[in-house]
């Protein structure tokens, strides 16, 4: 039992005014109220911090199975808890990839043990991700699958993402897409624009990103499916969904901190370190304008980190040698945050802080999709945030097992302070 | 004038002031070289590793050259391929010649940014780009103004045209760094395949017509087309590469008269650039090799502190 006191409250779309106290008993929110008491509980006085529903991340890679000395379940887990997160959605990209039932609820239960965030796992579209076969999708979606991606790579045939998006539509779990049209994109490392022309490296085009935007945009609106649209980083890619809302599709779409944050000069700046390495590459400074813009307008539906840890001996390459990824889940809110408050704050923090719980939530099936707000007698998954508290990046305190992050050094604001999940506290510096 | 550029791995900060400094004491080796006995003992005692990931001769030649006429002690590393596929990573590979005491590091490399990676991961020894990915080749570009310099005291003003694959081409990104700071304008030629996606982000322009390009030109660099370009499909056929854009006596004409025609080697005769061109009186190819020897000798000296006896 744990009584929040004078809390500044955001139910996952908006604050309440003024403060407000929050009882959490038995894993749920039993109560919300002015001046609440309640002997046995234990108190924690959030004067000057915010209380929201604890963060939803669409798309975490935790390497597991198979690639466990990059991270795994326990230490992503960990690692989300950190960073603020009650729920995190696993890329199927592993090894063997999760494209059945059994690797279903393998990652589900080992998330369960691990004992911090939420884990709900993500199933490949088709088998092996190899884009030939449908995988098992029915039978995933029952043991518990919340999205269907073959990430890392887009669905191979647009003749198979069309049966794809058919054949799950009954099944309720959305498509999540990774848009890129990879005749485009081969062997290429930074943006193609001012970063391949100074640095002499093969280009990824804008127009590799936005060729799979439209596919999906298209198959959507020919079979009626939701599609959701992950890790968009040019203008012309978030104009397509903002013009596929406006015509009512069912197209929903994520940004990550990084493409926010950095853009293709840092590539430059860096002297091409790995670090600043992505898919896709980090953009022109025009497109993270554009990135901005679609936050503030409601284009964006959620940020997810596309936290993609690798270990230290195989990203510390020179650049072209390394593997693409950017690990960022224990900082992706305190990155955002900071970038929010150094333009100014161009739109209000209830917007920013909907497009890390209710925005994302809204894109799971069924009784996930109420993870990201705070009612009576819902789930306790709760963050304590302190926007007041500047703290440096210092990977080699991080619970995820990188150790090479774009961050690292930076002084960042916003920081989770105490996560629960199901009013279980997975994560404390509060207390301490 | 106080040396401020720790390693030499690209051009971007260096000033007007630093190149003409640089092309200054150039000079003064140009002259030891000329002299009965040509070895001073500037950097005796020091070790230099001549550390090379990609074939090449003569930059590897031209570095270790000036370094034993400036008496160090030379090593050559050769390494092939990425550090992956050889199984020791360019990290354990710095750290290794470290522990062997190298003074010096001059690396060339298949990656853009690999001799920014090994600076950053030397405590101690000095980096010399000898060409990474398609980045930067300093060398080269210094060299190629030290060339220019000679015939055209004051570059400022002066039109350069450089023709070819600048895609792939690390000394044109250099030679731009380097021939802009003093002062040229510059114009690009060649297919646009090419050419980078965003030229303007190198602050030149692009003219597809080769002539408009050389135009009134000082200086009209060539660069060498890689067989491998036409197998990638960027253009179809070698022949047409040398009808359309080869540097022949026509399209050498169009430039200014005494214009200066270089090359950074090893040249393509009848690709890139004919005979009549490559063997006349306006080429400067030869006399590149031979400053390559002397700005590689300035830079070592300047970067090692060395003591002039």
């Amino acid at each position: 039992m744990i009584l929040f006191k004078n809390a500044t409250l955001f139910d996952g779309k908006n604050f309440y005014d003024g403060t407000l106290d929050l009882l959490v008993r038995d894993g749920k929110i039993e109560m919300l109220g002015q001046n609440l008491s309640e002997p046995g509980a234990e108190t924690l006085d959030l004067e000057g911090k915010v209380l929201s529903p604890g963060f939803v991340d669409l798309h975490c890679h935790m390497r597991d199975p198979g690639f466990e000395w990059r991270e795994d379940i326990e230490s992503a887990a960990a690692a989300a808890a950190a960073g603020g997160f009650s729920t995190v959605v696993a890329m199927p990209n592993t090894e063997p990839a999760v494209d059945h039932d059994a690797l279903v609820r393998y990652v589900f239960e080992k998330g369960v043990r691990a004992g911090y965030s939420r884990i709900l796992p993500a199933g490949a579209i088709t088998k092996n991700r190899e884009g030939k076969e449908l995988a098992e999708m029915g039978k995933m979606a029952s043991a518990g699958c919340v999205l269907f991606t073959d990430d890392g790579a887009p669905v191979g045939s647009s003749r198979l993402f069309r049966t794809a998006l058919q054949y799950s539509q009954s099944l309720k779990v959305r498509i999540m897409e990774h848009p890129e049209e990879t005749s485009l994109s081969r062997g290429g490392q930074v943006n193609e624009g001012r970063c391949s022309s100074i640095a002499g490296l093969k280009g990824i085009p804008a127009s590799a990103e936005e060729i799979g935007v439209f596919r999906a945009i298209s198959l959507s609106r020919e079979t009626g499916v939701p599609v959701h649209l992950t890790h968009l980083s040019t203008r012309k890619s978030v104009s397509l969904v903002r013009e596929a809302k406006r015509e009512g599709l069912a197209v929903t779409c994520d940004v990550t901190p990084h493409h926010l944050h950095f853009s293709e000069e840092s590539v430059i700046e860096s002297g091409f370190d790995s670090r600043f390495k992505v898919n896709p590459p980090l953009r022109s400074c025009e497109d993270i304008e554009s990135l901005w813009e679609a936050l503030a307008d409601g284009t964006v539906d959620a940020i997810a980190t596309d936290h993609a840890p690798w270990h230290m001996d195989e990203k510390d390459l020179p650049f072209p040698e390394a593997p693409f990824g950017i690990a960022s889940i224990e900082c992706a809110f305190p990155a955002v945050f900071t970038c929010w408050q150094k333009r100014g704050k161009p739109f209000g923090l209830e917007r920013l802080l909907s497009l890390f719980t209710s925005g994302p939530a809204s894109v799971l099936p069924g009784e996930w999709s109420s993870t990201g707000s705070l009612t009576r007698l819902g789930k306790a998954d709760l963050v304590v945030l302190d926007m007041n508290l500047e703290r440096k990046v210092a990977v080699e305190e991080w619970k995820s097992k990188a150790r090479l992050s774009p961050w690292d050094g930076l002084s960042l604001w916003g920081w989770p302070v105490l996560t629960m999940v199901e009013g279980r506290v997975v994560f404390d510096r509060f207390r301490r | 004038m106080e040396w401020k550029h720790r390693h030499v791995l690209d051009l971007k900060d260096w000033k007007k002031e630093d190149i003409l400094f640089l092309l200054d004491q150039a000079k003064n080796m140009d002259d030891l070289i000329d002299r009965p006995i040509k070895k001073v003992p500037a950097l005796r005692g020091k070790l230099v590793v001549n550390l090379f990931f990609e074939a090449s001769t003569r930059t590897r030649v031209s570095f270790e050259l000036a370094e034993k006429l400036l008496s160090a002690d030379v090593v050559n590393w050769s390494a092939s391929g990425s550090s992956v596929s050889k199984g020791e990573t360019l990290r354990d590979t710095a750290w290794t010649l470290e522990a062997m005491g190298a003074d010096a590091v001059v690396v060339r490399h298949g990656a853009s940014g690999a001799a920014h990676y090994l600076a950053r991961k030397l405590k101690r020894a000095v980096v010399f780009n000898g060409g990474d990915g398609a980045y930067s080749h300093p060398t080269q570009a210094l060299l190629d103004a030290y060339t220019a310099w000679k015939s055209f005291p004051n570059l400022e003003g002066r039109k350069m045209a450089i023709l070819g694959d600048v895609l792939h081409s690390r000394v044109a990104r250099s030679d731009i760094q380097v021939f802009k700071t003093l002062g040229c304008e510059i114009v690009l030629s060649g297919p646009e395949t090419l050419m980078p996606f965003d030229v303007k982000s190198l602050g030149v322009a692009y003219e597809p017509d080769p002539e408009k390009a050389v135009k009134n030109a000082d200086i009209v660099y060539l660069l060498r087309i890689q067989r491998e370009r036409q197998e990638e499909g960027l253009f179809p056929s070698l022949d047409e590469y040398h009808l359309r854009f080869g540097a022949d006596e026509k399209l050498v004409s169009k430039a200014k008269e005494g214009a200066l025609v270089m090359h950074p080697g090893p040249i393509n005769r009848r690709v890139e650039i004919a005979s009549s061109i490559a063997d006349g009186a306006q080429s400067r190819i030869l006399q590149q090799v031979r400053s390559g020897v002397a700005v590689r000798m300035a830079l070592l000296y300047l970067c090692l502190g060395g003591v002039m006896a």
